[in-house]
């Protein structure tokens, strides 16, 4: 139940008073207040504001109501609770340190009877968990607490792995996302690594110290490649449905740009697919499937590690319909080009 | 019992006919829709094929009007382009253009392959933030007024469905598939994510 039922008052806070003479904190508790008797429509509406007030504003005033916010994750409507795992992952990457707090309401939130509310935090969990191996890798005393947090957090990203076999296809789709981040996460960037530029500072193997106290490189690593091999038994799996057929070849392009040391595994796993077309796909789905598969393995091409792949690569796109030029046209030029490190 | 309001976009070369056209009834409808073009340029047609109109898509809506009455008024009464030209100032100031366009959507609907292929594969060289996923679909529409109007309301009646599934993403793939059969038409589907 929500403990803004029960009527909250002022907590003392840096801010000063606003325009209107009441101070920010006096502004949330009487949000708070309003939101806890108002139907949904609105509520989420004060959520938002009280979300903008508390993590952007002030944030001082984020440990004081964080169990006032937390408490809508019981709320009866999926909009409050995905709101909710929303809050939880702005708050946490406003300051991990929170992560200690709500990690558990984030593994409920999870497990929700609703596929929305599970989406939605499988999303989360793809933001969160490489804050949190950061966090992990960055601190200098370990206690207790941030351990079994971590624990945590490893054990859920076990579960989204598991939900790769969801009954929910869209459960399914935001699965293959969360595995593609943690493949990504849990192999080392190399020389010839695409790195995005919104993602240049995120954590990766290669980033973790060989004497961390809590972090075995060596059992992280075992894990992405893990990760990976899920990720392939998935896509050969004969009843799979055109959508998450077209997700993964989507998360394979990803993590052979950005992890060329798995190129050879993708360009074979993209082989096998176009030989062996799910049965259950329809006349137009093996179109959208085929097409899907050119666009990325265009991409692959584009990388200058592409090079021990080319007739591969090449002989696929001509079977799907690419023109020479168009193959031509996405070799990348020879001064970029690179051999792979072996 | 239907979620949240679907966030639709529908996407055409010029965002002038078909995207517009669609735009028109998916509003009336009631859902929150934008549409867009891919194109360089907004073309309309000229007085002959070789003699395009070409607009930027700076240039609004009424601009294109005055320029057009300006330079031939029966030719672009007769053919229709000023009475379209007008409906879209309705609903908008002006074209624009997709690749431009950083919000969020659910549900993108474009009107031929290769406007389809543009979509997919602007999203695709985006850079992933959120990974929030959106179902891209093609529904071929020929670029005439009375093509577009029958489009448009397939595309609204496919909207309506997609709307009022209980699991859009787990209901998707087979809704297609019905309506597949049902329009004797086909679709191209796929799943960008942002």
């Amino acid at each position: 139940m929500s403990g803004a039922q029960g009527g909250l008052s002022p907590r003392p806070s840096e801010e000063g008073p606003g325009s209107d003479g009441r101070s920010t904190s006096e502004r949330v508790v009487d949000l708070l207040n309003q939101a806890a008797l108002i139907g949904n429509e609105g509520k989420i509406t004060i959520l938002k504001q009280v979300q903008e007030l508390i993590i952007n504003k002030d944030p001082t005033l984020l440990d004081n109501f964080l169990d006032e916010i937390i408490a809508f994750q019981a709320d009866k409507s999926i909009e409050v609770r995905k709101f909710v795992v929303g809050f939880i992952e702005e708050a946490c990457k406003r300051d991990i340190e929170l992560l200690l707090k709500l990690v558990a309401n984030l593994n409920m939130l999870l497990k929700d009877e609703n596929v929305n509310v599970v989406k939605k935090a499988i999303l989360t969990m793809t933001q969160l968990y490489k804050v949190a191996l950061q966090w992990m890798v960055k601190s200098k005393v370990i206690s207790e607490l941030q351990e079994a947090c971590w624990e945590m957090m490893s054990s859920m990203a076990s579960d989204i792995i598991l939900l790769l076999d969801s009954d929910n296809d869209g459960i399914r789709t935001h699965a293959i996302k969360f595995v593609e981040g943690l493949i990504v996460t849990l192999s080392p960037r190399t020389a010839d690594s695409d790195v995005p530029k919104r993602h240049e500072n995120d954590v990766s193997l290669e980033r973790i110290p060989r004497d961390h106290p809590v972090i075995k490189y060596s059992v992280l690593w075992e894990e992405g490649k893990a990760a990976l091999e899920q990720l392939l038994k998935f896509m050969v799996h004969p009843a799979i449905s055109s959508i998450n057929l077209t997700a993964a070849l989507g998360s394979l392009a990803t993590i052979a740009r950005q992890r060329p040391m798995f190129m050879a595994e993708v360009i074979q796993a993209y082989e096998t697919l176009h030989a062996n077309l799910p049965p259950t796909l329809a006349k137009s789905q093996v179109s959208s499937v085929r097409k899907n598969l050119k666009l990325h393995l265009l991409s692959v091409l584009r990388h200058p590690s592409s090079g021990d792949f080319q007739p591969q690569i090449t002989t696929l796109l001509v079977d799907l319909g690419t023109p020479q030029a168009e193959i031509a046209r996405s070799m990348p030029s020879p001064r970029d080009a690179r051999k792979r490190p072996r | 019992m239907p979620s949240a309001p679907l966030r639709v976009a529908v996407v055409c070369s010029s965002n002038q006919n078909r995207s517009m056209e669609a735009h028109n009834i998916l509003s009336k409808r009631g859902f929150s829709v934008r549409s867009f073009g891919t194109g360089t340029h907004v073309k309309l047609p000229g007085p002959a094929p070789d003699k395009p109109n070409v607009y930027d898509f700076k240039t609004t809506y009424d601009q294109m009007y005055n320029d057009l009455l300006r330079k031939d008024k029966e030719l672009y009464t007769q053919n229709g382009i000023l009475h379209m030209l007008d409906r879209n100032k309705r609903i908008k100031p002006r074209p624009e253009r997709f690749q431009n366009c950083k919000d969020v959507f659910d549900l993108i609907l474009t009107c031929e392959e290769r406007v389809y292929d543009q979509v997919v594969e602007d999203l695709n060289s985006r850079e992933q933030e959120t990974c929030q996923p959106v179902h891209v679909i093609n529904v071929d529409i020929q670029d005439n007024h009375e093509e577009a109007t029958l489009g448009a309301f397939l595309i609204c009646e496919l909207c309506q469905c997609i709307q009022h599934t209980e699991d859009m993403e787990n209901e998707i793939d087979e809704l297609l598939q019905e309506f597949e059969e049902k329009s004797g038409r086909t679709f191209l589907h796929t799943v960008c994510f942002y």
